[in-house]
C-alpha cells in the first residue's frame, strides 16, 4: 500500500477549513480531526475500489542476444484477469547496467484485456542482464491511496562483446586476398601451395612460367600459389587476476576479446580452422570446430559471461589444454599480461613446452601510461614516477626478451592497437608460410 | 445482465490461475510473518506497565502531607479518622478553593502547608483570615513574618528526648507528648508583640529549651493561629507514635468543618506580558499539527520503494599503474635517488643504442664513445651524464635527469641533422 501526491495534497488542504471556522482552538482541533477521518476514509474506499495488482499475467518478449553498445526493445504484455479495470504504474526490475534507465510506466488496463509495455534498454556492460521482478502499483479511482505488488516474471539478456575491432577487418580481408594468387618466388614457400594455372601476363616472373602446361595448352602458362589452408589456430586468453588491469578505461580482458575476435575473423576467412579457450584455473569459455559465421557468434556468446577473477592463473594445465585440443602443429596465441619478470615465471615455465611442437605468439596490451610519465620529469615526484615508469618499461622489456628467447614471438600494443597488429602479424606469418 | 457477469467473472477465475506469482506477501501472510514479534511486543508493554503500577502503587512520590497521599509523608492517615469522626474535611489547592470552602461554614478549621513557599504576603494575609482556627504546618521564614510577626526559628530540636506538653492548651494537654527532633520556634518579646498585634495571647507549648517550643498558639478573640513546627505531627508515617496523633486530631477535629490548603502553582500570581499561546489565535497549533501530518504522509508518497532493490554483481576492475605509482612513492620515500637515475640512464643507454644504430648486446663503452661522436660532446661528459655522477641531492637528481634529456634530444638533433645533410647531397 502507498500514498499518492494527490492524498498529501488533499491533507494539506485541511489548512483552509482550520483557518476559516476554527479562530478558536476547540473547533479548530475538531476540524482537523474530522478532516484527517475524512481523508482517510476517503483513501480507504479508493483503496478498497482499487484493482488487486496480483491480478496479471505477465509474459516477455526478449531478443536472446544484443551487442554491447546497442539499443534493444523489451516487451512486456500485462493481462488484467481481475474483474476491476486496473489504472496502474509498472516498474520492470532490470538489473542497473541493463540500461533500462527510470522505467516506470503508467498503463490503464480494462478487465480481461492486454496491454504492452515496450522499454528501450541501453545496456552498459557485457554478460548476462537479468530482470526478476515487475512491480505494479495500482490506483483507486479517486488516485488518492494505491495498492502495490511485486510479481515475479523472469528474464535475461545476453550483451555480447562490442568487437568495435570490427572495423580493421575490411582492410586486413583485403590484404589477406592479394596474398592469393601471388606468383612471385617470394612468396614460395614451405606453407604454399599450388593453387591455379593461368596465361601469362606481362609482368609475371619468368620463373614461375610451367612449361609443360605452356606445350600443352599452346599458349604461355604460369603457376599461381596460393597460402596454405586448413592450418589450425588455438587463440588462449588468460582470464586470471592480471586481466582484471584496466588500461585506457578499458579492462585487459576485454582488449583480449578485441583482438582475437578479430584474429579468429580473418583466419576463419583465409580457411584456418580457429579455437578458442578462456582460462585461469578452469576452462571459463571454449569454443571447437566451429567454422565461419558461427564461430564468430559462438565466439561471444562464450566471452560474453566471462569476466576477470582474482586467481592467480595456472600455467602449468595450459599444455594440457592445448593438447587436448589438438595434437597437430598450431599457431597458439596466448593473450596474457607481460609484466613483471615474477609475474611471468608460470608462462616462462611451460612456453618450451609449448614451443617446442608450435608456433607460440604472446600478446599483451601494454600500458601507454609509463611512456607517458617518461617524458615529463620537472619535478621531484615526476623524476620518480619516470624511474618507476623506466623500470616497469625494463620488467616488460626483459620478459619478453625471455619469452623470445624461448622461441615464441611477442605482440604488444595499446588497447586500440593491439587487435589489429596482432592480425597483422598473422597476416606476415601466413605470407611467410610459417604456419 | 447477469449472465455476462458470471462469464466475466468465470472468464476472471480462469484468467486468475495463470497470473504472475507474486512475491510481495499478502496482508494475511504478513500478519503471519510479524505474528510472533507483534505478541511478544504486545507482551512487553503489558508486562511493563503491570510493573510500573505495582512499582509506583508502592513508594509513590506524592506530595507531601497531602490528603489523599497513603505514602509516609502524606496526610491521607489524619484526614481519613477526621472524616470518619464526622467532620466534613474540603481539600483546596487554591486560595480561591479555600475561600469558598471557608465561607461554607462560620466554624471552620483551616489547615495550611505550604512546602514551596507559593502565596505572597497579601495572600498569607487573607489565609490567616479565612478561619476561625488556623493551623500552619512547619511555617517558612515568609509565614512566619507575616502572620506571626515576632516568631522566631528556635533551631532543631535534640533526637534524644521526646517533648512534653507543659502547657494548658487542650489539644497539647491531650497529647501529652511529641516525637523527638523536629523545628522549633521561640515566642515574640513582649514589646514587638505589642505593636504587631494588640490584645493577642500567647501560648507555648512542648518545650524544647532555650524558650524554644514546638507548638506555639496565638489567640485572639475568637481567632486562634496554631504554628506546628514539626510537621511529623501530621504525617502517615508517625502520627501514630507518642502524642503526635492526637495533638493533629485535637487541633483540626474542633468544628464541624475543616479546610485542608495545600497550596499549588496555581496561586503564584502570574506577572509580565501574557505568554504566547494566548496571543496567537486557536488555528495555529492544529495547523502545525495538520502540516506534521503532511510532511509525514509526503514522505511515505516519496519514500515508498516501487518493488526490492536489484542486485547486481559488479566485476573487479584493477587501475593500471598501480604498481608503478608505489615504486615511484617508494623511491621518493627513501630518497633511492642512485637507483631512481640508474633506472633513467638504463633506459636512455638502451634508446640511445637504438637510435645510433647499435646492436642489443652492444657494451656500454661502445654506447659512450658512438654518442660522444655523434654529439660532439666529449666522452668524458657523456660518461658522467651517462654513468658516473652520482646524486646527493634531489636538487642533484632532477639535473641529472634534466642532462639526461639534454643528451637524449642532442643525439635525436644530431642524427635528424645528419640524416637530411645526407639527403640534401
Amino acid at each position: 500500500m502507498t500514498v499518492t501526491g494527490r492524498f498529501v495534497a488533499l491533507v494539506a488542504l485541511g489548512v483552509v477549513p482550520i483557518v476559516v471556522i476554527g479562530a478558536m482552538p476547540g473547533p479548530a482541533a475538531v476540524v482537523l480531526v474530522i478532516w484527517l477521518l475524512l481523508a482517510v476514509a476517503l483513501g480507504s474506499v479508493d483503496l478498497v475500489l482499487a484493482a488487486s495488482p496480483r491480478n496479471l499475467k505477465i509474459s516477455r518478449v526478449l531478443p536472446s542476444r544484443v551487442r554491447l553498445g546497442e539499443a534493444v526493445d523489451s516487451e512486456l504484455y500485462l493481462t488484467n484477469t481481475g474483474l476491476r479495470r486496473m489504472r496502474g504504474l509498472v516498474r520492470d526490475g532490470w538489473q542497473p547496467s541493463a540500461g533500462a534507465g527510470d522505467n516506470r510506466t503508467s498503463v490503464l488496463i480494462p478487465p480481461g484485456e492486454r496491454r504492452r509495455v515496450t522499454i528501450e534498454l541501453h545496456p552498459f556492460r557485457r554478460g548476462e542482464r537479468r530482470v526478476g521482478e515487475v512491480t505494479v502499483r495500482s490506483f483507486g479511482p479517486l488516485g488518492l491511496w494505491a495498492r502495490q505488488a511485486t510479481l515475479s516474471a523472469p528474464g535475461h539478456i545476453r550483451v555480447l562483446p562490442p568487437f568495435n575491432a570490427r572495423r580493421h577487418l575490411p582492410s586486413r580481408l583485403a590484404r589477406l586476398k592479394e596474398l592469393d594468387g601471388r606468383t612471385s618466388v617470394m612468396v614460395r614457400g614451405q606453407g604454399t601451395e599450388f593453387d591455379s594455372l593461368r596465361e601469362y601476363v606481362q609482368g609475371d616472373d619468368v620463373r614461375s612460367i610451367d612449361w609443360r602446361a605452356t606445350a600443352r595448352r599452346n599458349d604461355v602458362m604460369v603457376r599461381t600459389w596460393r597460402p596454405e589452408r586448413d592450418r589450425r589456430v588455438v587463440i588462449l586468453i588468460d582470464t586470471g587476476r592480471t586481466s582484471a588491469v584496466r588500461i585506457d578505461r578499458e579492462p585487459r580482458l576485454d582488449t583480449a576479446f578485441e583482438a582475437s575476435l578479430l584474429l579468429a575473423a580473418l583466419a576463419t576467412r583465409a580457411g584456418d580452422r580457429v579455437d578458442f579457450l578462456a582460462w585461469d584455473r578452469r576452462v571459463r569459455g571454449r569454443v571447437q570446430g566451429a567454422q565461419g559465421a558461427e564461430l564468430l557468434s559462438r565466439m561471444v556468446d562464450a566471452m560474453a559471461a566471462i569476466d576477470a577473477e582474482l586467481i592467480e592463473m595456472d600455467w602449468t594445465g595450459v599444455p594440457a589444454q592445448v593438447r587436448s585440443i589438438t595434437n597437430q602443429q598450431a599457431l597458439v596465441v596466448i593473450l596474457t599480461s607481460i609484466d613483471a619478470p615474477g609475474a611471468s615465471t608460470g608462462l616462462l615455465s611451460v612456453l618450451s613446452q609449448l614451443t617446442q611442437r608450435h608456433r607460440v605468439i604472446v600478446a599483451s596490451v601494454t600500458d601507454p601510461l609509463p611512456l607517458r610519465a617518461i617524458e615529463s620529469r620537472t619535478t621531484r615526484t615526476e623524476v620518480y614516477r619516470a624511474a618507476a615508469a623506466e623500470r616497469s618499461l625494463l620488467d616488460v622489456s626483459r620478459v619478453s626478451a625471455a619469452i623470445r628467447r624461448l622461441g615464441a614471438e611477442v605482440v604488444t600494443g595499446s588497447p586500440a592497437e593491439l587487435p589489429p597488429t596482432l592480425a597483422d602479424r598473422y597476416i606476415a606469418l601466413k605470407a611467410a608460410g610459417q604456419l | 445482465m447477469t449472465a455476462t457477469m458470471r462469464t466475466r467473472r468465470e472468464r476472471a477465475a480462469e484468467g486468475s490461475q495463470n497470473n504472475a506469482p507474486s512475491v510481495t506477501l499478502t496482508l494475511r501472510a504478513t500478519g503471519r510473518k510479524w505474528l510472533f514479534w507483534l505478541t511478544a511486543g504486545l507482551c512487553a508493554i503489558v508486562v511493563s506497565l503491570i510493573s510500573a503500577m505495582i512499582v509506583t502503587g508502592a513508594d509513590s512520590q506524592g506530595l507531601s502531607l497531602a490528603a489523599d497521599n497513603p505514602a509516609p509523608g502524606g496526610g491521607m492517615a489524619v484526614v481519613e479518622v477526621l472524616r470518619q469522626q464526622g467532620v466534613t474535611v474540603t481539600v483546596a489547592r487554591t486560595l480561591g478553593e479555600a475561600r469558598a470552602a471557608a465561607a461554607d461554614s462560620h466554624d471552620s478549621t483551616l489547615f495550611f502547608y505550604d512546602e514551596e513557599g507559593y502565596l505572597g504576603d497579601q495572600q498569607l494575609h487573607a489565609v490567616a483570615q479565612l478561619a476561625t482556627r488556623t493551623v500552619v504546618a512547619d511555617p517558612d521564614f515568609q509565614a512566619l513574618r507575616t502572620l506571626a510577626p515576632g516568631v522566631r526559628f528556635g533551631g532543631v530540636a535534640l533526637e534524644e528526648d521526646s517533648a512534653e506538653a507543659r502547657c494548658d492548651l487542650p489539644a497539647a494537654a491531650n497529647a501529652g507528648t511529641l516525637s523527638p527532633g523536629g523545628g522549633t520556634l521561640t515566642l515574640p518579646d513582649a514589646s514587638a508583640d505589642v505593636s504587631s498585634a494588640p490584645g493577642a495571647t500567647w501560648t507555648g507549648c512542648f518545650p524544647r529549651g532555650n524558650d524554644a517550643f514546638s507548638v506555639i498558639e496565638r489567640a485572639e478573640g475568637r481567632q486562634t493561629l496554631t504554628l506546628v513546627a514539626p510537621k511529623e505531627v501530621f504525617t502517615n508515617g508517625s502520627a501514630s507514635t507518642y502524642g503526635n496523633g492526637a495533638l493533629a486530631l485535637n487541633l483540626l477535629g474542633v468544628g464541624d468543618s475543616l479546610v485542608w490548603y495545600l497550596p499549588s502553582l496555581e496561586d503564584v500570581a502570574s506577572t509580565g506580558p501574557p505568554p504566547l499561546g494566548e496571543l496567537t489565535p486557536g488555528w495555529v497549533t492544529p495547523t502545525l499539527l495538520l502540516l506534521s501530518i503532511v510532511v509525514v504522509a509526503a514522505a511515505v508518497w516519496r519514500g515508498r520503494r516501487f518493488g526490492p532493490l536489484v542486485a547486481e554483481n559488479l566485476p573487479v576492475i584493477v587501475p593500471a599503474g598501480e604498481t608503478m605509482e608505489g615504486r615511484a612513492r617508494l623511491y621518493a620515500r627513501s630518497s633511492s635517488r642512485l637507483r631512481a637515475l640508474d633506472a633513467l640512464r638504463i633506459g636512455a643507454v638502451q634508446r640511445l643504442a637504438r637510435a645510433t644504430g647499435l646492436s642489443r648486446a652492444a657494451s656500454l663503452d661502445q654506447v659512450v664513445q658512438t654518442v660522444a661522436e655523434v654529439t660532439g660532446w666529449t666522452t668524458s661528459d657523456v660518461r658522467s651524464v651517462l654513468v658516473d655522477a652520482v646524486p646527493t641531492t634531489d636538487r642533484d637528481l632532477i639535473a641529472s635527469s634534466d642532462r639526461l634529456q639534454h643528451l637524449e634530444r642532442a643525439t635525436a638533433d644530431a642524427l635528424n641533422s645528419f640524416s637530411q645533410g645526407r639527403m640534401d647531397t
